[in-house]
């Protein structure tokens, strides 16, 4: 330490001589030692001089460590112009050391700069032992290659600064050697040629500037280190007559005089990756072929072979040789075959059983057949012929791991009745041993499995169950059904837990049933639906309206999701609907299919979707757009119905505005006042136009008053009138009525005349009748002339429309009544009679005196209110007389 | 009383004595016999690897004929049968064990520069990466490591007795050859050398036995 601290200075004095020697421009600060290299975690001391100047002294000097001022305490005053520090290297960042002067006086400060040294401080650490050297020397064709190849763990840190190389070193025998440089942790070293059989020692020694580590030495002959190639040409060969072993040969590598190897075998059937390892000690040998023994008949193995130095912890074992594949030769069958059944029930009084089975366990060979026995019970189970079922299976389909299941007969069993179904399997060598299976009458007559469980855990369902009351079980069948598969395991009657053995598929359901057998006979199965690994539905289920939406609500209904795209157990559906602001969501339970959604607006469209939740995720299904209404339906039906009848009444209003005149006519006829009716009499000296009636003398009321003698030409021209009214309007005779100007026309068409002349003719046939003309048929079709005639036409000017008894003159035939009454107009006459009586009889006695008092008696009598003696007391009571004749005869 | 109590003592005490000293001569012939089989084991280690070697150098040394024959083209099979002078002999000399190997080292030492020039002269003759330099050269450290190998061996199996330097002197080598001369030459050096190895190999194999089991015997015979 003083001998160091020595050498500094005098380093130091040296430097310091060097700079008096220049000229003024130098520092006069000087220090040392100049960029060292140091170990993290030590002290460092540096030593500064004042060289050239008098100016300052060591105590207006101070350092500075990363511009941070070292305390006074670490600072060694050396001498007057000589200062030391010892600072300790803690951190990995190089920094600057400086030597500064605090002196204010004016030459410090204008050469601020000459007053100042530095010393860049490179951190690192010292190189630590390379750890776990490995070298290896592989195969290159058949020799060994000349380059090795060794690995090492770097043990330590190093930094940017002091950065760390490796040297591998080789040294064969007579100072033989080889070495390669890298910053890594692992290099190789080339030889001209291996040096097979010669010591090697070999190390790496780890270099930087604060020192060097050397690792253990490998001392050791060259082959130690040598791999080489996996044996070649493995081959695999089945002996006839020993279907339990396989014989195995190869070649060796490499030479025996490169390497003297020993070999290590390996198989397992073929898809299996559980190896089965021959004893080391029956393989360690330098041998070239070896017999596997103990293996399953009719089971293709994979073999393997490796070596290595035969001798013990000498070199590295070669990589695993290519597979050899062979199958071994056939054997009998050696199990029973698995026999299982499917049940479908066909009612309740029958059932169809298949069978179904799978080949023995230890098939020894290609199954070709399965022969089968069915005996019932009444016959005690015995005494079945044996039908054989061959089996179409390719050699490629036997060669996998998989047993098949095999339909084997469909039985049809009535109720109550029990069968037994035995099976043997067959290959090409022998038959294996029975399998029997009892279907029972009574299929569930046995108790299930208690506390069923199964869960998924890792890539297996795991089943647990407790034993049923029962405890005659003789073991236990898993059966497994998916959508489209299907497959059974069998248990021994201790297990309570197991795990099916099958592949089974991600996201499917299957229906996993414990079945107790109890001496062969099946028990009622305990069953559950469990899923490997559950999904998030592919898809959610579609929604639509049950019925139509009201105006706040509507109820939305689904299908379930079909299993093969539900992937998991449905926890819960979601309702989500929108007006297009705001969306809603209603949570239902799994088992809901329909679902209310209330508080919707009127009127307005909504789209809905559903999303089926399962504990892995959601899926959405399809959107479905509804519209609510905008009333309740009972509103709008009482809306409807109110705007209907607003719209009849309308209509009814706007109907009796434009036909007020044809509604007028029809409910209210304008019946002319009878009281103002004249009874026109024209004899043949009256004056043509004496005829011609006033309209205000029209309301009266014209009774003729006929003889009876008469009423058989009354009768008579009733019946002329008939073929009269077909021949209707053919001359201006026949046409008559009131105001008519023809006194001619016909009694019954005479109704439409009118005084609006003949243009209404054409609407006679329409037009009430209201009056006849009654005349004497010898003036039938006559026109009246000019000369005195002592004929009289009357009429009445009444547009009454006729009675009933006018309108079936058959009835007016029969009764040969002279009278007729009309009750209905009763009052109206009687008004008209009452209100205008003395103005029309004052016409009537201005124009007809001769027959005024006489229709005034007439009338009178036919007044309900006073019935008259002359007419026949069943005869109905008519405020008209019958007018019958019409005219008197002249 | 006393006299025959002190009698008993020392009886017992002569007893315990000689049992120990029995238990002492048992362990110590038994460490005896481990050390000596440890050293036989020496022995034989250390005649094994140069006979290893031997044998694969002899491997080698085979086929580097065949590849020599066949770089050599036409009439290659005559070059092999016409002799060479100034040709190391393939004999190995010597009566003792140490003699042997002494011969068997200065041997192999003597192929060194006759190899040397053989490569020169088929360098000179053959593509530069031709398989026979490849091999020539690998069979030319394969002599190289032999001869090491023989020299650690006489070392340690006769480390008293100092390996005599070939007393000839200096190897003789052939002059200035033309091409038929030096394919001549080089296959008779290597001919001659698969000759010393095959010898080599059978008196290594001689001399394990000898040298072994006469040391076991000396072990033996020391006990």
């Amino acid at each position: 330490m003083v001998s160091a601290r020595l050498f500094q200075l005098f380093g130091l004095a040296c430097l310091a001589s060097l700079f008096l020697a220049r000229d003024e421009d130098n520092n006069y600060l000087v220090t040392a030692p100049q960029n060292p290299f140091l170990e993290i975690g030590t002290n460092f001391t540096a030593t500064c001089m004042i060289t050239n100047t008098a100016e300052v002294t060591v105590d207006d000097l101070y350092w500075n460590l990363s511009k941070t001022t070292v305390s006074k305490e670490h600072y060694i005053k050396i001498n007057r112009t000589t200062l030391n520090v010892t600072v300790p290297i803690i951190n990995e960042e190089p920094g600057w050391l400086h030597c500064l002067c605090n002196k204010k006086s004016p030459d410090v400060v204008l050469n601020k700069s000459k007053f100042m040294g530095g010393i860049w401080l490179r951190k690192g650490y010292r190189p630590e032992k390379p750890e776990n050297l490995s070298c290896i020397a592989v195969q290159e064709k058949t020799y060994i290659s000349p380059t090795i190849s060794c690995e090492w763990k770097a043990v330590g840190r190093q930094t940017n600064e002091i950065p760390t190389t490796y040297w591998l070193i080789v040294k064969g025998m007579n100072e033989n050697k080889y070495n390669t440089s890298t910053p890594n942790n692992r290099a190789q070293v080339s030889f001209d040629t291996y040096p097979n059989f010669m010591p090697l020692e070999i190390w790496v020694e780890a270099h930087n500037k604060l020192g060097t580590a050397e690792s253990e030495h490998l001392k050791n002959e060259a082959n130690f280190f040598v791999k080489t190639n996996p044996p070649s040409e493995v081959k695999a060969y089945s002996e006839k007559g020993f279907p339990l072993s396989l014989f195995i040969n190869w070649t060796h590598p490499i030479d025996t005089v490169y390497v003297k190897l020993m070999y290590q075998i390996r198989f397992c059937p073929l898809g299996s990756h559980n190896w089965t390892y021959v004893p080391l000690a029956d393989t360690d040998k330098y041998i070239q072929s070896y017999r596997l023994q103990k293996l399953i008949p009719d089971t293709v193995y994979t073999t393997q072979v490796r070596c290595k130095n035969h001798l013990k912890d000498y070199g590295y074992w070669s990589n695993w040789s290519t597979n050899a594949t062979e199958r071994t030769s056939e054997c009998r069958p050696s199990s029973k075959p698995d026999l299982w059944k499917t049940t479908i029930e066909n009612g309740i009084t029958e059932r169809y059983v298949q069978l179904i089975c799978k080949e023995p366990q230890l098939s020894n060979g290609r199954i070709s057949r399965f022969d089968v026995r069915i005996n019932n019970k009444k016959d005690e189970f015995k005494n079945g012929s044996w039908e054989s079922i061959p089996v179409n299976k390719s050699k490629s389909d036997s060669s996998s791991n998989q047993r098949g299941i095999m339909k084997l007969k469909k039985i049809f069993l009535p109720d109550k009745q029990s069968v037994k179904a035995c099976v043997t399997a067959s290959n090409s060598v022998g038959t294996s041993p029975e399998a029997c299976l009892v279907i029972s009458a009574k299929p569930h007559e046995h108790t299930p499995v208690k506390e069923l469980k199964v869960w998924p855990h890792g890539d297996r369902l795991h089943l647990e169950w407790n034993i049923p009351n029962n405890t005659a079980v003789s073991e236990y069948v898993i059966e497994w059904i998916s959508d489209i598969h299907m497959d059974w395991q069998r248990e021994n009657r201790t297990t309570r837990h197991t795990t099916i053995k099958g592949n089974l598929e991600r996201f499917v359901c299957y229906n996993v049933s414990v079945y107790p057998i109890y001496m062969r006979q099946i028990g009622k199965p305990a069953r559950k639906e469990a899923y490997l690994e559950q999904g998030a539905p592919l898809q959610g289920p579609s929604v639509e309206l049950n019925g139509y939406p009201g105006h706040d609500v509507a109820e939305v209904m689904w299908k379930e999701i079909p299993r093969k795209i539900r992937r998991g157990f449905i926890t819960e559906y979601k309702i989500f609907y929108t007006n297009g602001t705001k969306i809603q969501v209603v949570t239902v339970p799994a088992n809901t299919t329909s679902c209310f959604l209330k508080s919707l607006s009127a009127n307005t469209r909504y789209d809905v979707w559903i999303e089926a939740s399962t504990i892995r995720g959601s899926a959405k299904g399809s959107n479905h757009s509804f519209t609510t209404l905008k009333y309740e339906s009972i509103e709008g039906t009482v809306v409807g119905v109110s705007i209907g009848f607003l719209f009849l009444v309308l209509m009814v209003i706007l109907l009796c505005i434009y036909k007020k005149d044809v509604i007028e006519d029809n409910f209210w006829p304008r019946i002319p006042n009878p009281g103002e009716s004249t009874i026109g009499n024209w004899s043949p000296d009256c004056h043509l136009t004496t005829e011609i009636p006033k309209e205000h003398c029209l309301s009266g009321i014209s009774v003729l008053d006929v003889g009876v003698c008469d009423a058989k030409h009354g009768f008579d021209e009733d019946k002329a009138s008939l073929s009269l009214k077909k021949d209707k309007y053919l001359s201006e005779e026949h046409s008559s009525g009131i105001g008519g100007s023809s006194c001619m026309s016909s009694p019954r068409q005479s109704v439409s005349d009118s005084d609006e002349g003949a243009d209404m003719v054409d609407t006679t046939a329409s037009t009430v009748q209201y009056s006849s003309v009654v005349a004497s048929s010898g003036y039938k079709g006559q026109t009246p002339s000019s000369q005195p005639q002592h004929s009289i036409f009357s009429r009445s000017e009444s547009t009454q429309p006729l009675l009933d008894s006018e309108e079936n003159p058959d009835m007016l035939v029969q009764e040969g009544s002279q009278h007729f009454q009309r009750f209905p107009r009763r009052s109206r006459f009687t008004q008209g009679s009452e209100s205008k009586d003395a103005t029309g009889c004052t016409q009537l006695d201005d124009e007809q005196p001769d027959f005024c008092p006489f229709e005034e008696d007439t009338e009178q009598t036919t007044l309900p209110d006073s019935p008259s003696t002359d007419v026949s007391p069943a005869a109905p009571i008519s405020s008209y007389m019958p007018q019958r004749g019409g005219y008197r005869p002249q | 009383m006393n006299g025959h109590v002190k009698n008993m003592h020392f009886q017992k005490f002569m007893e315990s004595t000689a049992r120990l000293l029995s238990f002492l001569l048992l362990m110590t012939v038994d460490s005896t016999k481990t050390v000596a089989a440890s050293r036989n084991q020496q022995c034989e280690n250390a005649l094994q690897q140069p006979w290893k070697l031997t044998r694969l150098a002899q491997k080698e040394s085979v086929l580097l004929i065949k590849t020599y024959k066949a770089s050599q083209g036409e009439m290659s099979e005559l070059f092999c049968k016409v002799s060479v002078s100034n040709i190391p002999d393939p004999n190995i000399s010597g009566l003792e064990p140490s003699e042997r190997i002494a011969s068997i080292y200065t041997h192999i030492q003597a192929f060194s520069p006759h190899f040397k020039r053989v490569y020169e002269q088929q360098t000179d003759l053959q593509p530069p990466k031709s398989a026979l330099l490849t091999e020539l050269k690998r069979v030319s450290d394969r002599r190289r490591d032999l001869a090491s190998l023989i020299n650690n061996m006489y070392h340690k199996l006769f480390p008293n007795l100092p390996l005599p330097e070939p007393a000839d002197g200096p190897t003789t080598l052939p002059p200035p050859q033309n091409v038929f001369q030096q394919k001549v030459y080089g296959c008779v050096v290597l001919k001659t050398y698969k000759e010393l190895l095959s010898n080599i190999a059978k008196d290594l194999r001689t001399l394990k036995s000898k040298i072994c089991r006469k040391r076991r015997q000396m072990n033996t015979v020391s006990f």
